[in-house]
């Protein structure tokens, strides 16, 4: 997989906690291949050509996802949005296309123009996560228009995470770390010779050591990853195209959140870096700051 | 937190990468199935890690309703019904034959030794069957579920993958009109897994790891290779007369016996003979089956496949259309489904890769099956056929003795 996953599991026999920590991963490697939009075969994939046509029946976690993505959507005004797939395709997101056997192939770079292009018209600039429909009764999804294409990358890899979790607490973990990448990271219980999991914040922070117990943590900012173009792999699906490389020149925020939730708190970091602001939206449980003490 | 490190969006676009690159093959026109009206109402016997993936593709398909699971392990059949809508829970089977009756169709993906007594009342109960492969553990098995399905007046579909998946049937035409004489096969399955599965309850250790239980699994060779093994004879409309394997504990020493990696050399009558690796050691290379010919090989990863020609092999038309990857010395022919269309329109790229996991072809063939008839994609005689060759496969290994194989009548 792309991003690195690293579980540390405390306590039990020891071929018991592989075993339990290879159920983990092997949950994880489901959800990538469920959520990835590059994969012709992903669940996403099948949802981005499918829901238009017909509801799509969904099982309970992926629906919670959704369901959970949308309330995102909708308490951040917009700023995180999973229907932002084109946005970030024309920001220059597109798969690289590596194999070990046949070598890189050139990642093709989006011109200004195809980036002016994808950007949404002043009528649809904050309404594209509104035509996706979740049937709550029959636990299905539905896209009302066509065009609607979703893309999981900011919230995907912290449900893969809280996913992960539940297998080890269904398995008896009751002391561990899990982390995606480093920017995310969910906790069981604490080590057992200390009374939480210390995670260390690089940079300028007013607490530079998070202690996590049962709880979770994402950082996300504008800085970290750009394509080709320059841009940052954020987009504001309210602006339309990523922060570009202006953005991040006058001290584009980073920002880290906390939570019970991997995948909300995923979410909320990204909504968070785009508005720059933590808005009263944010939910219950789940606390947020940024670096140098940004935060307005 | 350190700069540099992946972000949640490269999370999805690094390891996308590697799946998209390249892709083999496949004639996806026709493949479109009927909607069943009403819905085919199916069972699930099964809820484990199988089970879970055949729900996911099964609630893709429209005109199917997932009606009802079973599995006779608590924690995973509440597990299953808390996922799905709608279904209804059983802790045995013949209670959901009694009490469902409209439910027409069953998958059976419980642990391979369970499979034969299901398959047998389901059958008898007239509902049609798709059960998972191999289809036993034992040859007696396998030749009784053969036979329970030439009696059953409902369809019977063996979970032997290959023979759905549209890459491999495109592999299967290329091999007779493109590689000509087959000169030797190549086969292996890499993982790194300890093959265990957790089980919180001591009390269900044995049945949750039935793979390291001697007693009833079938090693490598019968649960890993049979699958893969079943291409080659596809492929070659023939069987393998004799086996050679031999088997060893490289890596998870745990007190197992059965083996966490195998060789087999599997040989033919007229000479054929395909060398078959597994190991749970190492996962360089995954899983793939490599056909090599007069006139070129084929090279088949389950969602990819490439065909490589010989300098001296006559040029198809349809080449105009290919696009081309560099393998190391070796230039590789990716196929694309609609390829003269997409070609036209200068988007090639747009047919690269399978649209579903290959699982999803098998059990889309078995509701066109179920509902309309028509001829099941692997039959219950191939797969028992298919399964006595990784039975046998297994008793090589671990009888480190050549094994004869039957000629199947």
């Amino acid at each position: 997989m792309g991003t690195r996953f690293e579980l540390t599991l405390a306590a039990g026999r020891s071929h018991d906690l592989r075993a339990a920590g290879e159920a983990a991963l092997e949950e994880i490697v489901i959800w990538h291949r469920r959520l990835s939009r590059f994969a012709p075969d992903s669940l996403v994939s099948h949802l981005n050509r499918e829901a238009h046509h017909r509801a799509v029946p969904l099982d309970a976690e992926t629906f919670a996802l959704f369901d959970d993505a949308l309330s995102v959507w909708r308490a951040s005004n917009g700023a995180f949005d999973i229907a932002c797939a084109p946005l970030v395709t024309a920001s220059g997101f597109a798969p690289s296309a590596t194999s070990a056997e046949f070598g890189p192939e050139p990642r093709r770079i989006p011109s200004p123009e195809t980036r002016m292009r994808a950007r949404p018209s002043p009528r649809s600039a904050r309404s594209t996560s509104d035509a996706i429909e979740l049937d709550r009764t029959r636990w299905t999804m539905r896209f009302t228009k066509p065009g609607v294409s979703l893309d999981l990358g900011a919230i995907g890899k912290g449900h893969a995470l809280d996913c992960a979790a539940a297998v080890l607490v269904a398995h008896g973990v009751t002391s561990a770390l899990l982390h995606g990448g480093t920017s995310s990271v969910v906790t069981i219980g604490a080590p057992p010779d200390a009374d939480g999991w210390r995670v260390a914040l690089a940079g300028n922070w007013d607490v530079g050591v998070l202690t996590l117990v049962n709880s979770a943590m994402a950082i996300s900012h504008t800085d970290s990853q750009r394509s080709a173009s320059g841009a940052s792999h954020i987009v504001d699906p309210r602006e339309g195209g990523a922060r570009g490389p202006a953005a991040s020149a006058v001290g584009a925020p980073r920002v880290v959140v906390t939570g019970p939730s991997a995948r909300l708190a995923d979410a909320w970091a990204t909504a968070l870096a785009v508005m720059g602001q933590i808005p009263d939206t944010l939910p219950a449980g789940y606390q947020a700051r940024f670096e140098n003490g940004h935060a307005t | 937190m350190s700069d540099g490190q992946p972000s949640r969006r490269d999370f999805m676009i690094q390891a996308a990468g590697a799946l998209t690159a390249y892709a083999v093959v496949p004639d996806l026109a026709g493949a479109t199935s009927p909607v069943p009206t009403p819905p085919l109402k199916v069972g699930l016997i099964g809820a484990g890690r199988q089970g879970r993936a055949i729900v996911a593709e099964l609630q893709k398909m429209a005109g199917v309703e997932l009606s009802a699971v079973c599995d006779t392990v608590a924690g995973r059949l509440d597990a299953m019904l808390g996922r799905v809508k709608g279904a209804e829970g059983f802790a045995d089977h013949r209670a959901l034959l009694g009490q469902r009756p409209d439910v027409a169709a069953l998958v059976v993906a419980t642990p391979t030794h369970l499979h034969r007594a299901i398959v047998d009342d389901a059958l008898g109960a007239g509902r049609h069957v798709y059960c998972e492969s191999p289809l036993a553990s034992t040859v007696d098995d396998c030749r009784a579920i053969a036979a329970a399905a030439s009696r059953a007046t409902t369809v019977c579909q063996a979970g032997f993958q290959g023979r759905s998946n549209p890459t491999y049937k495109r592999a299967q035409t290329l091999v007779r009109s493109e590689l000509r004489d087959l000169v030797s096969i190549e086969a292996r399955s890499h993982r790194k897994t300890s093959w265990r599965f957790p089980s919180s309850d001591p009390s269900l250790e044995r049945l949750v790891n039935w793979r390291l239980d001697p007693d009833v699994s079938t090693g490598l060779a019968g649960e890993v290779a049979a699958q893969q093994l079943d291409v080659a004879h596809w492929f070659s409309g023939t069987y393998p007369v004799r086996i050679e394997g031999r088997g060893e504990i490289r890596h998870h020493k745990d007190g197992r016996t059965v083996p966490d990696t195998i060789d087999l050399q599997l040989r033919w009558a007229d000479g054929l003979a395909l060398q078959y690796h597994a190991t749970l050691a190492n996962s360089y290379g995954a899983q793939t089956e490599t056909f090599y010919g007069v006139n070129g090989t084929i090279r088949l990863a389950w969602t990819h496949g490439w065909l490589f020609k010989e300098p001296d092999a006559p040029t198809q038309g349809w080449e105009v259309y290919a696009t081309r990857q560099q393998h190391f010395n070796s230039e590789g022919i990716v196929l694309i489904a609609n390829a003269t269309q997409l070609a036209a329109q200068g988007d090639l790229k747009a047919g690269i890769g399978l649209p579903h996991p290959s699982l999803y072809y098998a059990l889309e063939d078995f509701v066109r099956s179920a509902t309309t008839g028509a001829p099941v994609a692997c039959s219950a005689e191939e797969g028992a056929r298919a399964s006595i060759i990784g039975i046998l496969a297994n008793q090589a290994v671990i009888g480190r003795a050549p094994v004869d194989v039957p000629v199947f009548g």
